[in-house]
């Protein structure tokens, strides 16, 4: 028995586990191996000189080593093997919670609006005449104060009552412009989300109740061009896109120069298509630059400071964004719906 | 409102334009073309004209104005020259203005022939929406869409007397309209009348009485400028509205009242012929005065946030027919008469704004005023109630600020706010409680679902002693689970939001909720709100099969309770000690009483109290039950020997069988 001899048995047998594919007969060449040739050459080793023992049994002892290891991961894997499970059953159900998704589109709002020093304001749904009108530069006979547009409160003699006791549910958040800014003093940056009310038949793009996001700036020089610039950025974080704007005139009692904002569609890329009705641009705002009577209602100098003023309706931004097509799902309190937020 | 391409063309020599140019130019500076459309050899256009701009715009003239002032081109208007002949008309009648009418006049013009109208005033009356009737009638119409001024006419022979007056009906007085239908009127509707009867409802539609008709040979003509009030109440009322209605509803300048009777008597001559007779008559007692408003240039620069030149805003202003007279960077204008919308300086800036296209006003960022932005505590604080409600596994629901009659039934009528005149009766009162319309969502979620979790944040509308209150609440409601999933909910929000546990005291009579099974929500001794089972007859009425429990907290005690940085308590070293506890106790007795008992007996060595089992049952005497409970003792100080915890459990055992039929089973 020689030294070679050993090495040549390890030799045959990593060989033989190498090319050997099949995980049984790799179980059955360590069997074998251990079986047979271990103890032919532990045998073996019996007959060698004292001297040449030790060497001889070190080197043997590592052969023994090496073929137990390899016959314990083949066990390891065959039984790794039989471990075999389904990946693809499906997990268990966790109910997780929903935010409603004017919500989720509020607390956008809001953030893109912290960024750029806004505050977040509030007022009273169930508001008086004299918030939601007067005080907005509407004169005392405009015609929507007597429109069916407007849900007033049923009070008797209403007629002779003064206006700051004649209540109704806000046509806007504009009145909590004036409510905000006769506490306080200029400069004002301001949001004001919330609930507003129109009296009307509702249908598929109408409800007797929706959002609006209002917002106010007000201080020394505030200007056109910087409406376009907040506003630009507002929108083009909104959308998540590189936006242009499009101001065209139009006419509310309570700004002066007022204009629409039109935001190119990021749907299309101004392409044309049905959200913007092939026009390339979605109608998205009012605003103007605050009416000086509106300045004086809430106490502040119109000739010393100026702002603008804009009103966004929250339904139909998250209708475009989120792809719904009928508002009344926003106030049916249906699962199916709001599971999907 | 709809007009002519080709009447608006008729101002100008130049060539306008392609219509869908037009529409493009006229959208950026004036106002929104909602279609375009091509009738016969004309175009439409339909403009949306906002009611600022009613005044001079809801004419044919006022929108040639704007071309020009946008495009630059020249604009003329159409020359006016009248001859008279004959008497005088004062000789033949008087006007009579008793009230509601700024300004009254009348031409007469005899010997007309009454005939078709030469075809281009039909077409153009057509493409503005106008059915042609006769050369007389059209006329008086193409003059209004000319200038925006209505006018009438009446056939002179039919009427009764010497003498028109304009006054207010009288009750019950009737009247024949143009359209053959008849109308009861009231006191508030204005008349053109003569001696004997109505001959048309001012400003609104004219009677059938005096109708032009083919004989008619003398013809009175009608301009006048009647208070806009009066007419749009009287249109109302009547349910009548017309060209002529619309256009005095929204209120135009007396000084078209006359520009337009010319234009017309001389386009009445042209069609049919006649003789104008001498003299008008002109019932004028206040003249309308010049408005004047100055303003510096730098006012100017700083709204638009550009720098305009001073040639620039000059060419705008005058291309819209303002005056002008400058000293230095001072503007002096005079306000052209049709420009009702114009007072003060914001107006004229937006006009310089507009014409001179915001499209031309480059973006600037403000500059940033360092104003520490105060926060909105009650948005915080909703957003987190939101999150934690959310997280407990619950959907947001939003739902209408409004209730039904039948609805209102579960409620105080004194205490609920009714709506004037709601769209529908599904929308008569305002919410008093989020509850209702979210148990109406979870009776239409069981078609789906059997298990349902909802809760909304919003306001709620109560009326007190006749004044009328507002108030933010927040709302759960639970289908398919029991009271204590409600309570468990209530207490994990409770416990996230104020830190606090809540207590839960037995109530009864609350709107909606079941008379036996409410309780009130305190914290601190304060009631923050209910929780409880829907009502059974609410729960019949609604079909709702599973069980339905309901929480409303009031938001601002719920703010009131606040905590935002939570205080840490010290993690105890020493080992706690347990022991079990079963108290027997009468069936009607309410777990937070023993546990007052046990928790007061216990001092500061009990930890802890958790009720592992309650067992009702055959083991038991009839009548009673068995409240299991672990008992947790541990001290901040040292370990706790058996005596200790042993003598602590003999004086709370000792109390609880102090109380008359109470036993403890160790």
């Amino acid at each position: 028995m020689k030294l070679v001899d050993i090495e040549k048995v390890k030799d045959n047998f990593l060989q033989e586990i190498e090319k050997e594919k099949s995980l049984e007969k790799k179980k059955k060449i360590c069997k074998k191996y251990i079986e047979e040739e271990l103890s032919s050459v532990f045998s073996l080793l019996k007959n060698a000189s004292a001297k040449e023992k030790a060497e001889l049994g070190r080197v043997a002892n590592e052969l023994r080593g090496i073929i137990l290891k390899t016959q314990e991961e083949m066990k390891e894997k065959a039984k790794e093997k039989d471990d075999w499970f389904d990946v693809t059953l499906p997990g268990n159900k966790i109910e997780v919670g929903t935010l409603h998704p004017l919500t989720d589109l509020r607390r956008r709002c809001e953030s893109i609006f912290l960024k750029m020093g806004f505050v977040v304001a509030d007022g009273p749904e169930l508001e008086n005449e004299w918030y939601n009108f007067d005080a907005l530069n509407f004169r005392p006979d405009h015609p929507v104060r007597e429109m069916q547009d407007t849900l007033f409160v049923k009070q008797k003699e209403r007629g002779s009552l003064e206006s700051k006791n004649k209540f109704l549910m806000r046509t806007h958040t504009s009145p909590v412009q004036v409510r905000y800014m006769e506490k306080r003093k200029p400069p004002f940056r301001v949001i004001v989300p919330g609930r507003v009310f129109r009296n009307e038949a509702t249908d598929s793009s109408h409800e007797i109740n929706f959002y609006q996001l209002e917002g106010l700036m007000v201080g020394e020089g505030v200007s056109i061009a910087n409406f376009k610039s907040v506003i630009g950025y507002f929108l083009g974080e909104l959308f998540n896109a590189e936006v242009k704007l499009r101001l065209r005139p139009s006419y509310f009692p309570f700004t002066e120069p007022s204009f629409e904002v039109d935001v190119s569609c990021s749907i299309c890329k101004m392409k044309g298509c049905s959200v913007c009705q092939q026009t390339g641009w979605i109608e998205i705002m009012g605003a103007g630059m605050v009416h000086p009577n509106v300045l004086e209602s809430a106490k502040v100098d119109s000739e010393k400071y100026s702002g603008f003023a804009f009103g966004c309706g929250l339904d139909r931004i998250a209708m475009i964004e989120n792809k719904i097509n009928d508002i009344r799902l926003f106030y049916g309190g249906d699962l199916r719906f709001l599971k999907q937020f | 409102m709809k007009f002519s391409y080709n009447f608006l063309q008729s101002f100008f020599k130049e060539k306008l334009p392609s219509p869908e140019e037009l529409g493009e130019i006229l959208m950026m500076h004036f106002f929104e073309v909602e279609e375009v459309k091509k009738i016969e050899e004309d175009y439409v256009l339909d403009i949306d004209i906002l009611s600022n701009r009613a005044g001079d715009c809801f004419s044919h003239t006022g929108v040639a104005r704007e071309i020009a002032a946008i495009t630059g081109m020249k604009f003329e208007e159409p020359e006016v020259k009248i001859k008279e002949k004959g008497e005088d008309i004062a000789e033949r009648i008087e006007v009579d203005v008793r009230s509601a009418c700024k300004r009254y006049m009348l031409r007469a013009v005899d010997n007309v022939t009454v005939k078709s109208s030469p075809i281009y005033i039909q077409k153009r009356l057509r493409a503005c929406g106008v059915n042609p009737i006769n050369n007389i009638v059209d006329a008086a119409n193409y003059v209004m869409l000319e200038t925006g001024q209505p006018l009438h006419v009446f056939d002179a022979d039919k009427i009764e007397g010497e003498k028109i007056s304009v006054r207010y009906a009288r009750k019950r007085e009737k009247i024949v309209t143009l359209d053959e239908k008849r109308h009861e009127l009231n006191d508030n509707i204005l008349l053109i009348a003569d001696e004997l009867s109505p001959l048309g409802i001012a400003g609104i539609k004219g009677g059938i009485v005096p109708e032009i008709d083919k004989e008619t040979k003398r013809v009175y003509i009608e301009s006048a400028n009647f208070d806009s009030v009066t007419i749009r109440r009287g249109s109302n009322d009547l349910k009548i509205r017309t060209d002529a209605s619309l256009r005095f509803e929204h209120g135009l300048s007396t000084e078209f009242t006359k520009i337009a009777l010319d234009r017309v008597v001389q386009l009445i001559t042209e069609v049919a012929g006649g003789d104008l007779l001498k003299g008008v008559i002109d019932y004028y007692p206040e003249k309308e005065k010049e408005k004047e408003i100055n303003f510096d240039i730098d006012e100017l620069r700083k709204v638009l946030g550009t720098e305009i030149s001073i040639k620039e805003v000059e060419k705008i202003l005058r291309a819209l027919d303002f005056k002008i007279q400058r000293g230095g960077s001072k503007f002096f204008v005079t306000v052209p008469f049709f420009r009702v919308d114009v007072s003060i300086k914001e107006d004229v800036f937006e006009e310089i704004g507009r014409i001179y296209g915001y499209e031309n006003i480059k973006p600037i960022v403000p500059e940033k005023e360092i104003v520490p932005a105060e926060e909105n505590i009650d948005l915080f604080i909703a957003n987190e109630c939101k999150d934690i409600l959310k997280n407990t596994g619950l959907n947001e629901a939003y739902s209408y600020s409004f209730i039904n009659e039948e609805a209102s039934l579960y409620f105080k009528k004194d205490e609920l706010i009714e709506m004037e005149k709601p769209v529908s009766l599904e929308f008569k009162y305002l919410r008093p409680s989020l509850l209702l319309n979210l148990f109406k969502f979870l009776a239409e979620n069981e078609k789906n679902y059997s298990h349902a979790s909802l809760f909304e944040i919003g306001s709620i509308f109560k009326r007190k002693e006749g004044v009328f209150f507002e108030e933010k609440v927040i709302s759960v409601v639970l289908l398919g689970d029991d009271f204590y999933r409600a309570k468990g909910v209530v207490d994990v929000f409770l416990k996230n939001i104020t830190g606090e546990t809540a207590i839960y005291k037995k109530k009864d009579g609350v709107s909606l909720l079941d008379y036996n099974k409410t309780a009130d929500v305190v914290i601190n001794n304060v009631v923050v709100g209910v929780i409880g089972e829907i009502c059974p007859k609410l729960k019949k009425h609604m079909k709702i099969k599973g069980s339905v429990f309901g929480v409303e907290l009031s938001f601002e005690k719920i703010k009131s309770f606040y905590k935002e940085t939570k205080t840490y308590e010290e993690i105890l070293r020493f080992p706690p000690v347990l022991r079990d506890l079963a108290v027997l106790v009468p069936e009607k007795t309410e777990y937070e009483e023993v546990l007052k008992k046990m928790t007061k007996e216990g001092g500061s060595l009990l930890r802890r109290i958790e009720l592992f089992d309650t067992y009702e049952g055959k083991e038991i005497p009839q009548g009673t039950k068995s409240f299991a409970f672990r008992l947790i003792f541990q001290s901040k100080s040292k370990t706790l020997s058996s005596e200790e915890v042993n003598k602590t459990q003999e004086k709370i055992i000792e109390t609880l069988e102090a109380t008359p039929e109470w036993k403890v089973r160790k």
